[in-house]
């Protein structure tokens, strides 16, 4: 198991939310559904890889890329 | 706002995407209404149902994830619903959720019910869902949720009955409660909120004990007294946040664990390969360019014919009426006053109704979250963000459609610079000026290659934007304390635009500029019109007189003579002496007071300068043939030292005044109405006239 945040796995990567920065701006992305336990797959990314979309529960949400770095992450083995 | 006592009003909620208001304007027609909150620029639309037995009002609120005040969309929807808003009672609330989608549709919900309201779900989109093979149990997340649940299609109008009948029936029900807020502090603390905040319930009482810093609307005292309370029972509104949060998303997960059967395919195939297009690394910018040229490009011609065709109108219906009429102070007002600054509103309406036309298309098919996507980290250098694009190309048109679209970025401060640098934009109304003035530039058109007056318009058009984007800049560093934005922004599925939408929205759109802006328009263009046909005493008369009456009345003559009247007649007024008044300051410039007429008077529109240079220089109002005034101003000499006027540092130095001065009251109105008081308009107008004073002088001292 790998710990790293949102902001740099790879396009079409699924992983699994760990946990979540405490600030107010993560308070936010968890009430829009990143929440620890949850798994989120990066869909695209805009020109210069900002901002990044990800797929959450059926939607697509767009994050910028520091937004993104307050979601901790790990990537399964596969 | 609660027109009459006699009609229950309904609250309509929902997520964003979800056609919440497809649904708004199938339940309500055009019988909408559209006010403000007080202290937020978010509208408030009210539409009224007809009834069996009398009507409702339905209150379309701004489609919300949640009950949390995060951005002025959200702080609208949570005061509504948390009682603070004391002119509206919501009876009930439906919410409209996404049926493929109803996670977090349902978190909506369950704060809904908890605040107490009889609340109903629609599940939209139900076709949609069906397609992806999405199964849902109605009766047991009915039972589970404890409120009534439909389904419908509202893009086909499948769905529409039963929610109307439900809404004649009162069927809702107040559910089934999800968190007990006496778990998060003591009860005697939310029953001392209650009281002075007047909520009846215990989860509104929760709400705004936890967001009362968010809510500027809450007088100070009162804000205080809830701090004291907050220190009394060393309550923790972030902790208890995380915590109500978590609970909920654990009850939505085992409510939809128990009645949801997902597809085993996963989301729509057909969004996912518009996507690989329209935001392809390469192409994605081609395309929002080539689609943002479309609209621009159309906003320009397409608007052509009707506002002729508004423009002749109201000079055939001033003509009319100041025949019918008999000649006085009164009828001027009426003709040249009063219709001519009516005219003056109208003629924008057809710019307005097809920019949001198109943006209405662009946000319905799904479209405009993917240009926001793709231009976000460009702009981001400039204090802007992506939503700021639309606004900014919609200024070449004109400003004031593109301020009102400004509304759609949530960052306070985002929306202030995006507003505040619009107008630098060059718009529609800047064209004859500059065609008037690079023309007296390269008199004769040169037939090489390279074209000296394209390459003038083409310098003009980047001057513009460079302002724009510098001055954005600028703002970004002082305004630094201000909460920098988030992005956070779903990218919806691909649909197809609801023509009904469009048409409202560009009625909607309209009106309201007529009304609001309208008012201060009319106002200032009497003012105008008294400055240019009255002057202190008889001087008008006398100016008048000095015209000698031709000795033989052909109707040739007759013409000049009165337009040699109405020239000496504006130079006797009262503009003609303000002219004759800031030519001192104006001198450096370039400028000698029959310019500073014209700048006066351009200022209730640019084009103005066109109409008021060929009064001044009496070829008569009527006859605004451009290359007449042209031959005029290039032989107009100076009064005191017989130079000519127009040299090309002259011409040059106003060029540059066009482009960055703010002269359009239009634009004024519609910047105190977006931003809710005279403070930016009028520190945007000083910002822009220095600014334009300061390149001008620049401009001409170096090249004269």
């Amino acid at each position: 198991m790998n710990s790293v945040t949102a902001d740099t796995i790879k396009t079409n990567q699924t992983v699994e939310i760990v946990d979540l920065d405490s600030n107010e701006t993560g308070q936010r992305l968890g009430e829009m559904g990143f929440w620890p336990g949850k798994s989120i797959t990066l869909v695209l990314s805009a020109p210069f890889g900002d901002p990044m979309a990800f797929e959450v529960d059926n939607t697509v949400i767009a994050l910028r890329k520091n937004e993104a770095k307050l979601i901790k992450v790990k990537t399964s083995a596969a | 706002m609660a027109k009459s006592k006699s009609s229950p009003l309904i609250a309509l909620t929902g997520v964003p995407n979800v056609g919440k208001t497809t649904i708004f304007n199938k339940l309500t027609g055009l019988n909408q209404k559209v006010g403000n909150y007080p202290g937020v620029t978010v509208d408030k639309v009210i539409g009224r149902m007809k009834t069996s037995t009398g009507s409702v009002d339905i209150l379309d609120l701004p489609g919300t994830y949640n009950l949390y005040p995060r951005s002025e969309d959200e702080r609208v929807v949570f005061r509504v619903l948390s009682g603070l808003e004391p002119d509206i009672e919501v009876a009930a609330v439906i919410t409209i959720a996404d049926m493929s989608n109803p996670e977090r549709s349902l978190f909506l919900v369950t704060q809904l019910v908890d605040m107490g309201y009889p609340t109903a779900l629609v599940l939209n989109m139900e076709d949609q869902a069906k397609k992806e093979g999405l199964e849902i149990n109605k009766i047991l997340l009915q039972r589970l949720l404890g409120i009534p649940v439909f389904t419908a299609s509202a893009d086909k109008g499948i769905g529409i009955d039963q929610i109307k009948k439900a809404i004649e029936e009162n069927g809702f029900s107040e559910g089934r409660k999800v968190v007990d807020p006496a778990k998060f502090c003591d009860e005697s603390l939310l029953l001392k909120v209650s009281g002075i905040t007047k909520q009846n319930n215990p989860y509104q009482a929760l709400q705004v004990l936890k967001f009362k810093d968010e809510e500027k609307q809450i007088p100070k005292e009162i804000r205080e007294r809830l701090s004291e309370l907050v220190e009394e029972y060393n309550f923790n509104p972030a902790q208890v946040q995380r915590e109500e949060t978590k609970i909920r998303y654990d009850h939505v997960r085992d409510i939809l664990s128990k009645c949801i059967k997902s597809p085993e395919k996963k989301r729509a195939g057909l969004t996912r390969k518009l996507d690989s297009i329209f935001l392809h690394p390469v192409f994605g910018f081609g395309i929002f360019l080539a689609i943002l040229f479309m609209v621009f490009q159309a906003i320009f011609s397409w608007a052509e014919g009707p506002m002729d065709f508004i423009d002749t109108s109201f000079a055939s219906i001033a003509q009319w009426v100041s025949e019918a009429l008999p000649a006085g102070a009164l009828t001027d007002l009426l003709t040249e006053g009063i219709i001519p600054g009516l005219g003056g509103i109208v003629i924008f309406v057809p710019q307005i109704a097809l920019l949001f036309a198109f943006l209405s298309l662009l946000e319905g098919s799904g479209y405009m979250a993917r240009a926001v996507f793709i231009t976000d980290r460009v702009m981001r250098p400039f204090g802007l963000n992506g939503r700021s694009v639309v606004p900014l190309i919609s200024g070449f048109a004109c400003a004031i459609p593109g301020i009102m679209a400004a509304r759609t970025i949530s960052n306070r401060r985002d929306r202030l610079i995006t507003i505040f640098v619009t107008p630098f934009m060059s718009c529609s109304a800047r064209l004859p000026v500059y065609i008037v003035l690079v023309g007296l530039l390269f008199p004769e058109g040169e037939s090489t290659f390279f074209n000296s007056k394209g390459t003038a318009f083409f310098g003009l058009y980047l001057l513009g934007i460079l302002a724009a984007l510098l001055s954005a800049a600028g703002m970004k560093v002082i305004m630094k304390s201000e909460r920098s934005g988030t992005l956070v922004l779903e990218l919806p599925r691909y649909r197809i635009p609801q023509l009904q939408t469009v048409v409202t929205t560009m009625y909607e759109k309209s009106k309201t500029f007529v009304l609001e802006a309208g008012k201060i328009i009319l106002a200032i263009s009497i003012v105008l019109w008294v400055l240019a046909s009255y002057g202190p005493g008889d001087s008008m008369d006398q100016a008048a007189a000095s015209v000698a009456l031709p000795k033989v009345e052909t109707a040739e003559a007759m013409h000049e003579y009165h337009t040699e009247v109405s020239s000496k007649k504006i130079q006797a007024s009262y503009a003609g002496i303000v002219g004759k008044w800031v030519e001192p300051v104006i001198k450096p410039l370039g400028y000698d007071w029959k310019i500073g007429i014209a700048l006066i008077c351009s200022f209730a529109a640019r084009e103005v300068f066109v109409s008021t240079m060929a009064t001044i220089y009496s070829i008569g109002a009527d006859s605004e043939d451009i290359q007449t005034l042209q031959q005029l101003l290039s032989t107009e000499k100076r009064d005191d030292t017989g130079e000519p006027t127009f040299t090309s540092a002259t011409v040059w130095s106003l060029l540059v005044f066009y482009a960055f001065a703010m002269q359009c009251m239009s634009t004024i109105a519609i910047v105190k109405r977006e931003t809710k008081g005279w403070k930016w308009p009028i520190i945007q107008t000083v910002y822009m006239t220095a600014l334009a004073y300061f390149s001008a002088l620049f401009v001409y001292q170096l090249l004269s």
